[in-house]
């Protein structure tokens, strides 16, 4: 690795955190998938911020909204042999593991699994195909969205990545969606005051993988 | 729906008001300071001047192709499934979004924030038309709760406390909401989730038009524009045709700046990039239903203004709005009617008319600070002066103060005769003192924040040759271009100077002819005016053969150096390069005594004295000069930096004038900054700023030193 990539690395793994961004350096699929589950157990149940017949639900949350008893993990980019073992985690566990129809859990889902296509250092930004409709609600419905960064993939700063966005948002037939996406939703609209997870994720973690 | 002010007494009324809303300058007090801290750290990771610069270059490129790239935009998208229309104004892009509702059965709208739909007022439209239709953005969800207009164009409900929002959340909400600023964002995200699902057509606004593959961006932090582009079946966009870009590489040249500039983030939470209609599962194909609606509303007229093009150069980040002091006290509401701050005194004159202009445009107290942050590099405060300028010369604005000026200052004779017989007139008023302390109540209503400044005795130009330094071997030649403050109610600052140049062997020399410099006219729009003092100001220093024209007073010098050649430049009373060959000559006193006399430490007897700066705004922005007044102050004294030393303190000239109450809160703010040093003395290098921060400390009796950069540095120059 050159030494360029690797102060690209630093940057991006500076920038990230300034975001509010958790970083973790993975060194195999195994370890993201148990990262996904681990966060899944570990964090609170989602809110169901609309009604969803036929689901089970739990105690009010903590904005009033009833809570998921079966967590949702949403992978809808991994492969179908690592969506498997993600799936076979999730059954352990007792989560719901999904990779389409991400629309039905519009309500709110527990942790979104996607993969950028590249990372921008100067911010700490991750670039990401979201034409597929069920790859971008994994970023947007996902109180927790999880991101798998390659490290080899980290470019210096926006013009840098002009042709990549060129290349990208080309790849009809039909239209594409491409998001630049830096840190969890946040707003500053009351009070000046910066609160994050306005409408998208409450929290966003950053997987740096080798390759 | 609030009204644009059409009278000045009207305007008062509402300013008033603004002041005395403990919960807005709380707010903007915090988010000003902030802001500028947290800008200035952001800004340290790139090029700031030569982002600027490249945006001014290709925006305004893509407004002189403004055509093309519109029908490159449309081949493109259409290609890519896109349906793209053109409004001639905002009833026919209202019209064509209304019908596009119809067309597939909406009956549910979602919206995501457009500056853009708020200079249409789409929604009064939808509504009438039978749609329901919800904001989705934070600000302008509670904005529209309270049917309101934003306040600013990033944070549109920055206006309200978290006490109010709790209150409005309560009542739609059914359930008491504490006033808990993370929570109350929670509230939104439960209300509006339903909004996103159930909505039929989702409305976005665009930041960039990419004309090269017909795509269009939204740069949002809050996520709720992704939901509105894509839950909905059909997503319709509203742009005006000013955000077309020719490529994805000028907009990444943008991105680097906007969010600096707007949020101080280094870029906003998504930026996202439709390119085409893409696949939608709530569509009956499985493909979004995708409208771009492009908004002339003038555009392509003002487009083709040699001057005005550059107002397309604005990215909407509000940064314009963020550093200014008069925003910073009233706030949104009372300093603009959509579109607020610096840029929006200037848009309202074009997309919303003169008659609601004619009043808020005067608002700007010229300091500049807005010009010195724009993303485009627009020259705001000139542009304001220019629109001033047109609103006189069409008619628009019956100002008798105006035309009274007009009338004496451009006669130098008659003016200067009136400021003499003022000297003689005022003694009944000043008690012998160098201020007015007895005028009659009638002048005194708004205006008795700070003692007032007494003419002169006598003018400099009257005792210069009592004054004018004896020098046998010139080191150098200079002029003095006294300006009115100095020449009539000031002469010791100019005293003091040619006191300061004899030390250092300058010869000067003091050209009768000279006469005011045309700022104040200009602020009052006079352009026939401006243009014959600058003509006479030039005529008057032509023959001298001169090193330098040196000028104390930051206002006048920036008028000087930087505006003669805009004011002139399709006169034909004086060739282009005599303007030129003028200002260029044209240096202020800092700048003359540290670079072009290269004076040091080593020129004073140093005092132990605790000496602060007010950094006037002419001279730390347009001119460029503070650090050099900094520095002088450091070789004679014991400087004392200043909280806030460059924000204005309030005098701007006439703006003072016709706006006294909020030149009375700057002066307040300046003076506590001031106080707060525990200095003994202030300098700064402007007659006005000392006409302004003198009768302050004087009228609250604060016993601290008012004096000029001269007066310090005659004192203590080494003889």
């Amino acid at each position: 690795m050159s030494e360029n990539n690797q102060a690209c690395i630093d940057k991006f793994v500076e920038m990230a955190k300034a975001v509010a961004c958790h970083v973790t350096e993975v060194s195999s699929t195994a370890d993201i998938l148990n990262y996904v589950v681990d966060l899944c157990e570990k964090k609170a149940p989602c809110e169901l911020l609309v009604d969803e017949p036929g689901t089970a639900t739990g105690p009010l949350g903590p904005n009033r909204c009833p809570t998921r008893v079966q967590r949702i993990v949403a992978a809808p980019q991994l492969s179908d042999d690592d969506f498997a073992s993600l799936k076979a985690l999730c059954d352990e566990k007792g989560f719901l593991c999904i990779r389409d129809n991400l629309r039905k859990y519009a309500a709110g889902i527990d942790v979104g699994l996607s993969e950028a296509i590249l990372g921008v250092a100067a911010s700490g930004t991750c670039m990401c195909d979201t034409t597929n409709e069920d790859w971008r609600l994994a970023g947007m419905i996902s109180e927790c969205a999880v991101m798998i960064v390659k490290k080899s993939q980290i470019y210096p700063d926006l013009p840098s990545i002009a042709g990549f966005m060129r290349e990208q948002m080309g790849k009809g037939p039909e239209g594409t969606f491409t998001s630049l996406i830096t840190g969890p939703s946040r707003t500053a609209d009351i009070e000046c005051v910066g609160a994050v997870g306005v409408h998208g994720p409450l929290e966003m973690h950053l997987l740096l993988v080798e390759g | 729906m609030h009204k644009a002010p059409q009278t000045y007494k009207e305007y008062h009324g509402q300013i008033d008001e603004a002041l005395h809303d403990q919960q807005l300058r709380k707010t903007l007090d915090k988010y000003a300071v902030t802001y500028r801290e947290n800008r200035a750290k952001v800004m340290r990771d790139i090029d700031e001047k030569g982002l600027i610069h490249a945006i001014a270059e290709f925006k305004d490129e893509a407004a002189a192709h403004m055509d093309e790239l519109y029908e490159q935009f449309k081949r493109e998208a259409e290609k890519r499934g896109v349906h793209v229309h053109l409004a001639k104004d905002a009833a026919e892009a209202n019209q064509i979004i209304s019908d596009i509702g119809k067309k597939y059965n909406v009956k549910r709208i979602v919206k995501s924030k457009s500056m853009t739909a708020e200079e249409t007022q789409l929604n009064h439209k939808l509504e009438a038309d039978g749609f329901i239709v919800d904001e989705s953005d934070l600000g302008e969800y509670i904005i529209q709760l309270r049917h309101e207009t934003p306040s600013h164009m990033v944070m549109p409900a920055i206006h309200l406390s978290r006490y109010q929002v709790a209150d409005d959340f309560s009542k739609v909400t059914k359930v008491k909401q504490d006033p808990d600023i993370d929570r109350l964002v929670k509230v939104a995200r439960v209300q509006l989730r339903r909004k996103f699902i159930q909505a039929d057509m989702g409305i976005s606004g665009c930041n960039f038009a990419i004309a090269e593959n017909g795509a269009v961006t939204t740069v949002t932090n809050e996520g709720n524009a992704r939901m509105t582009e894509t839950m909905p079946r059909v997503h319709t966009v509203l742009v005006g045709l000013d955000k077309l870009v020719r490529s994805i590489d000028d907009a990444m040249i943008a991105l680097q700046i906007l969010p600096r500039n707007g949020t101080a983030q280094r870029l906003t939470s998504y930026v996202s990039w439709m390119c085409g209609a893409g696949p939608c599962a709530s569509a009956p194909e499985g493909r979004k239903i995708m409208h771009v609606v492009f908004l002339d509303n003038g555009r392509r007229e003002i487009a083709k203004d040699p001057l005005f093009h550059q107002i397309f150069r604005c990215v909407r980040c509000g940064a314009c709005t963020n550093v200014c002091p008069v925003f910073r006290l009233i706030g949104g509401h009372k300093m603009g009617y959509i579109y607020i701050g610096a840029i929006g005194l200037i848009l309202t004159y074009f997309y919303h008319g003169k008659d609601k202009a004619k009043v808020l445009c005067q608002n700007c107290v010229g300091c500049e600070a807005c010009k010195n942050v724009c993303s485009g590099g627009i020259d705001l405060p000139r542009l304001n002066r220019e629109i001033r300028s047109r609103l006189v010369s069409d008619k628009d604005d019956k100002n008798a103060m105006g035309s009274l000026m007009n009338a004496v200052m451009t006669n130098r004779k008659m003016f200067h005769t009136l400021l003499k017989f003022a000297s003689k007139a005022q003694r009944p008023f000043t008690g012998g003192t160098q201020f007015q302390r007895h005028l009659p109540m009638m002048f005194m209503k708004h205006h008795d924040f700070k003692a007032l400044p007494a003419v002169a005795d006598k003018a400099f130009r009257d005792v210069f040759a009592q004054y004018k330094p004896k020098v046998l071997n010139p080191v150098m030649r200079v002029a003095i271009f006294a300006g009115c403050a100095q020449d009539f109610i000031y002469p010791e600052h100019l005293i003091a100077a040619c006191k300061v140049l004899e030390a250092k062997k300058v010869a000067v020399d003091f050209p009768m002819e000279q006469t005011c410099c045309g700022l104040p006219l200009d602020m009052m729009g006079q352009r026939k005016g401006v243009q014959k003092v600058a003509i006479q100001n030039i005529k008057a220093f032509a023959n001298g053969n001169y090193d330098y024209i040196v000028c104390l007073c930051a206002s006048c010098c920036s008028t000087l150096k930087k505006h003669y050649a805009e004011f002139l430049e399709s006169n034909g009373g004086i060739s282009e390069a005599a303007v030129k060959a003028f200002s260029e000559k044209v240096v202020d006193f800092s700048t003359l005594c540290r670079e072009k006399l290269g004076m040091t430490a080593d020129d004073f007897t140093k005092i132990d004295e605790k000496v602060t700066f007010h950094a006037s705004c002419h001279q730390c922005r347009a001119l460029e000069a503070a650090q050099h007044s900094r520095d002088l102050i450091a070789a004679a004294a014991d400087y004392v930096p200043c909280f806030e030393e460059e924000v204005c303190c309030g005098f701007g000239g006439t703006y003072s004038v016709k706006f006294p109450e909020i030149s009375a809160e700057l002066l307040r703010k300046k003076l506590k900054n001031v106080a707060d040093t525990n200095a003994t003395r202030i300098v700064m290098d402007c007659p006005g700023c000392v006409m302004q921060i003198k009768g302050g400390v004087e009228k609250n009796h604060m016993g601290i030193r008012v004096s000029h950069l001269a007066e310090l540095l005659a004192e203590r120059v080494k003889r």
